[in-house]
């Protein structure tokens, strides 16, 4: 007989919700091996020793984003609540970063803990005693359709409904190919391909702007973006500094010398954003200044909302003219900024007149609580929205979703080139996945299916 | 001389189950006796005049490749042979006969009474005898006891039979037989629980009297070839059509005008008939809107005056009958020779025997074919021949042989069976089988053979010609993924030339022949190897030619086959006292002491189980190992 291979499993494990903190669990063999790919921490101590507390960031291997600042405690089998190896991530109490850092996880070999797991598991390695698991028998006793719906009905609503609504024309479909599949002399119609790769098309498009939906959630879980721009020198780095508490920009005062953008993640009021610094919107005098103009451009595209930063303790110039005229083109929140507060104000006063400014000393600190609620307000208002349901969709369906994506591809690329039979199984993948995204937990039966629609004698 | 009293196994039924069950059982050495209650007609078919279709024709071919006799007897007295299915793919692809009813049931019957240690016997058997709930022997109408080890009932429709037809009805069974009074009563005294199940069959008509010349002709496929592995190229020259015609709106208006006498309506029989072979008033209830329905006219055997109407199956009552059959195209002057009728008889209550075809009840019970709930000559034979290994593994002290979904039709159908709880005869289909690009019929023998000869009734002699064939294919799927192709010019043009696209970069012959429009021959030629120790026979090639086709849709299945084979070898019941086991939810816990299932891959089908239950369960079943490994 095989041997049974425990996988590993992630779930959150405070209260869902915004909180200060939030702490998610992942236990099982695969722990840190997982951890080792999305971890990153700066110290020098191996990792994981048992019992530590690491700080570092959580990072999506693919593309290096960074999902969050955490703190992971590290304990070794068999010395942890499960007994087996386990790690605590705490995050950022957003229910937008816990489920980017989970969904992370879950592509990196974690998978959704069901209602109790971690319990259970502890029990089995024999870390509690039957009388502590009684105390939590409402939760294992709980029935098994109800443990099942608990641990995969991660969706409600319209997004659900769309899925299900997706499934059932496929399953139309199936049940047709079936049913002239088993009973070949049943004189049933057999499946018009031509049609059925135009459903196929039609599906697979709704599916994939579903899907692109469901990233675009993600997209919003990494953060909003937020783009710095300004003249170079105007203070943008220091800015950005102070936000993220911390140097991460080079700071001089030559001008130029955030020649790339970067891209940081912070928490403002309880929101997740990625805070872009850009190069600084001047005539570039070299050719790694105009790569750098351009990627600022970009980030002025991609980003939700634009703080603009201008010098007040200069006159204004052509390059300040330039930014002011970029940042009144656009059709997105913008912030003014009037940096350097400590310093004397020369910057003409009507250079800014009609335009809400916020004076700020990024390097003394002054004005920022101002700045912040600005911009929180911004994000609230405008950028989180409608965000709760896309995000809950992103994290552990995702992968079923793809399966059902590909199956279908296969189908839709295959038809005429593969058997029926084969077109069927794809069919089958693919409502049996599409199932896993909803939580649907009831098996199909095609056959009967099949009694309801057609009449069978043969 | 006198009678033998005594027997190792007896077999109660000489239809499709019992004579696989007696032949299996005598094949493997123990003294048999298979009682019926009529020699004359062992092995009859009592309603369609065929074998095989699709998921039928895989369990035929599967009963071949174990040593069961259906296959071979089928190939040699069939009237006609036609492949199923060919342009819908490789797994769903089956092979169909028709029969010759009297030559089939000759030569079953030859074949049995030619066996070594088998008795054939008529009697009717009215008693079971056990004690301890242990089967002791059977006691037959005429007051004669015989004891045995082993008992397998495979009783049809025979128990308690009741004919239908229209608002008359009676005791009795098909081809105006005695229905089986008594043995019912005595399984129940014995704490087995019984059901009522129904089915029909059609009128049979006089073959003279219908204008066949104006109907659509189905001939049969000469290179179809049989469903043993012998056979598998065999070509029959010499078949006999069938003919195709439809209802019309004459039709619909005759079943209307008798409807109220349809036993449907007047509800003098049981609702639970097969779904899928309605009868011609219960496809007008369910589908009133449809007019046009087929109806296969089918001849019964190469002399026989009788055609068999697929399609017009019905309980109601003569007049009826002769209206609706004078309503159809080609059959307007039809002589009905025989009328249709239904039967109504006692089959087992659900969740009652294991899917070795034992007793969950009495040890040493086994049983098979419709008294389990399902319909079909085929599915009676796959369960007569389990149960008659089953009996002989089990007096010889061995494991018992469980067939695997994941490994053969044979196995869905037991673990069907075993967990069937629907109201209605079970019938096999490829869409039952999860799993069935793996269960490709032209792969029966490669997946049972070993099976067949480890369990005793597959030749040595046979064995090896069928090892080999195998090693042939699987061998030349090894050297084609091993041989690779570069891109020279010479390969180039000839890929050119056949349309199979261009070669860029070194391929694998497997590789190439993933390709559309590849076939061996031309992976072949594009090797060089067209010389030496290459496939020629038209099965292998196509075996080969599939295995690689369709690799990738075979390694998903692959993949979803490893996590259902893992949860089957893991049996019930198990050490559920032990207090660890209280983890579990309560409701799947108390579904487990039931004993109604088999292995956990039943409960977690049946949705007994969230995943994370399992794992814990899994670990539990597994703790010492599950040590081992984390250590």
């Amino acid at each position: 007989m095989s041997k049974l291979k425990i996988d590993t499993i992630a779930a959150l494990s405070t209260p869902a919700g915004r909180a200060a903190i939030s702490m998610i669990r992942v236990s099982g063999p695969d722990t840190f091996e997982i951890l080792k790919k999305v971890f990153k921490t700066g110290g020098k101590r191996a990792f994981p020793l048992h019992y530590s507390a690491y700080f570092g960031s959580i990072i999506e291997p693919e593309t290096g984003y960074v999902a969050d600042q955490v703190i992971v405690n590290t304990y070794l089998s068999p010395k942890s609540y499960t007994g087996e190896d386990l790690a605590e991530i705490s995050t950022h109490g957003n229910p937008v970063v816990v489920s980017k850092v989970l969904s992370i996880l879950f592509k990196n070999g974690a998978r959704q803990a069901e209602k109790g797991e971690f319990t259970r598991r502890a029990f089995l390695n024999g870390k509690m005693d039957l009388l502590e698991v009684e105390a939590l028998s409402q939760l294992l006793y709980a029935s098994s359709s109800t443990q099942a719906r608990l641990a995969l009905n991660q969706l409600d609503g319209l997004p659900s409904k769309f899925v299900a609504k997706i499934r059932e024309e496929l399953l139309n479909q199936l049940v047709q190919l079936e049913a002239s599949l088993n009973f070949p002399e049943d004189a049933i119609e057999s499946i018009d391909e031509n049609a059925l790769k135009v459903a196929l098309k039609k599906i697979l498009s709704e599916l994939e702007l579903f899907a692109d939906n469901a990233r675009n959630g993600s997209l919003i879980s990494e953060g909003l973006k937020v783009a710095i721009v300004g003249k170079p020198n105007a203070g943008k780095s220091s800015l950005m500094n102070y936000l993220l508490g911390r140097d991460r920009a080079i700071v001089t005062d030559i001008p130029g010398t955030t020649r790339d953008t970067l891209e940081e993640s912070l928490v403002i009021g309880n929101i997740p954003v990625k805070l872009i610094d850009t190069a600084g919107m001047r005539q570039a005098e070299n050719s790694i200044e105009a790569i750098g103009i351009e990627r600022t451009e970009k980030a002025i595209d991609s980003a939700f909302a634009v703080i603009g930063v201008f010098d007040g303790s200069k006159k204004a110039e052509d390059e300040d003219k330039a930014v002011l005229q970029r940042l009144k083109s656009l059709d997105k929140p913008v912030l003014i900024i009037q940096n350097k507060s400590d310093l004397p104000a020369l910057l003409e006063d009507e250079f800014l007149s009609g335009l809400k400014v916020i004076k700020v000393s990024a390097l003394k600190g002054e004005g920022m609580s101002e700045l912040i609620s600005a911009l929180t307000e911004y994000l609230k208002t405008d950028g989180i929205g409608s965000l709760e349901e896309m995000v809950l969709l992103g994290a552990s369906q995702t992968n079923a979703l793809d399966k059902a994506l590909s199956a279908l591809k296969r189908a839709e690329e295959g038809i005429g080139n593969i058997y029926q039979d084969m077109l069927a199984i794809d069919l089958e993948e693919a409502v049996r996945e599409l199932g896993r995204v909803n939580g649907e937990t009831v098996d199909v039966n095609t056959l009967d299916m099949i009694f309801e629609r057609f009449c069978i004698g043969k | 001389m006198t009678q033998k009293r005594h027997y190792s196994v007896i077999v109660i039924g000489g239809g499709h189950a019992g004579c696989e069950a007696a032949l299996a059982s005598a094949r493997l050495g123990a003294d048999t006796l298979l009682v019926t209650m009529n020699i004359t007609t062992i092995a009859l078919m009592p309603c369609n005049p065929s074998i095989g279709g699709p998921g039928k024709g895989h369990l035929v071919r599967e009963i071949g490749a174990l040593g069961g006799e259906m296959a071979s007897c089928i190939d040699e007295t069939c009237v006609q042979m036609k492949w199923l299915n060919t342009s819908k793919g490789p797994a769903v692809r089956s092979r169909r006969a028709q029969a010759d009813k009297y030559l089939y049931r000759q030569r079953m019957i030859n074949t049995l009474f030619e066996q070594e240690n088998l008795d054939v016997r008529q009697g009717q058997v009215t008693e079971i005898i056990c004690s301890d709930n242990k089967i002791q022997g059977i006691k037959l109408e005429t007051g004669l006891t015989l004891l045995c080890e082993r008992l397998i009932i495979t009783s049809g429709t025979y128990l308690n039979a009741r004919i239908i037809l229209g608002r008359e009805s009676w005791d009795g069974a098909p081809q105006n037989q005695k229905a089986a009074i008594g043995l019912s009563a005595s399984l129940e005294e014995n704490g087995i629980r019984m059901r009522r199940l129904q089915t029909a069959t059609p009128p049979r008509v006089l073959k003279s009297s219908v204008d066949l010349s104006i109907l659509q002709e189905l001939p049969g496929d000469i290179d179809a070839g049989g469903f043993t592995w012998e056979d598998r190229l065999r070509r029959y020259e010499k078949q006999i059509s069938c003919f195709l015609t439809f209802t019309d709106e004459r039709s619909i208006a005759a079943v209307k005008r008798h409807m109220s006498e349809s036993p449907l309506v007047l509800a003098n029989i049981t609702n639970e008939g097969p779904k899928h072979c309605p009868s011609i008033d219960r496809k007008l209830l369910k589908f009133p809107d449809m007019v046009r329905h087929q109806i296969f006219v089918e001849p019964e055997g190469w002399k026989s005056q009788e055609l068999y109407l697929q399609g017009l199956t019905t309980g109601m009552p003569p007049v009826a009958q002769e209206d609706i059959v004078s309503s159809v195209v080609g059959l307007e002057n039809a002589v009905i020779l025989r009328y249709g009728y239904a039967i109504e008889y006692d089959a087992l209550a659900p969740g009652q025997f294991h899917k070795t075809m034992e007793s969950r009840i009495i040890k040493g019970l086994y049983t098979a074919g419709q008294i389990n709930g399902t319909s079909g000559y085929e599915e009676a034979a796959g369960q007569g021949l389990i149960a008659g290994i089953n009996a002989i593994l089990s007096l010889r002290g061995e494991a018992p042989y469980w067939p695997s979904r994941t490994r053969s039709y044979l196995g869905v159908l037991v673990d069907d069976l075993s967990t069937w709880s629907r109201n209605e005869p079970y019938r096999i289909t490829p869409g039952h089988a999860e799993y069935r690009l793996t269960l490709r019929d032209d792969s029966a023998e490669r997946r049972l053979i070993e099976d067949g000869y480890r369990i005793g009734l597959v030749s040595k002699e046979r064995y090896e010609k069928i090892f080999d064939w195998k090693k042939r294919i699987e061998d030349e799927i090894e050297a084609l993924d091993s041989l690779s192709l570069l891109p020279n010019s010479e390969a180039r043009e000839i890929m050119a030339n056949t349309g199979t696209g261009d070669l860029k970069k070194p391929a694998s012959g497997s590789e190439l022949l993933q390709r559309p429009g590849m076939t061996y021959k031309l992976v072949t030629e594009l090797l060089h190897k067209a010389k030496d120790s290459c496939l020629t026979a038209s099965d292998e090639i196509y075996a080969l030619e599939t295995e690689i086709k369709y690799r990738g849709y075979a390694d998903r299945e692959l993949e979803r086959i490893k996590q259902t084979a893992f949860l089957e070898g893991i049996r019930l019941p198990m050490e559920i006292n032990d207090e660890r086991m209280r983890i579990i939810n309560l409701e799947a816990l108390e579904i487990m002491k039931s004993e109604r299932y088999d292995d956990l891959s039943q409960m977690v089908r049946m949705n007994h189980f969230s995943k994370s239950e399992l794992a814990v369960l899994l670990a539990i079943l597994n703790g010492e190992e599950l040590e081992e490994e984390q250590a």
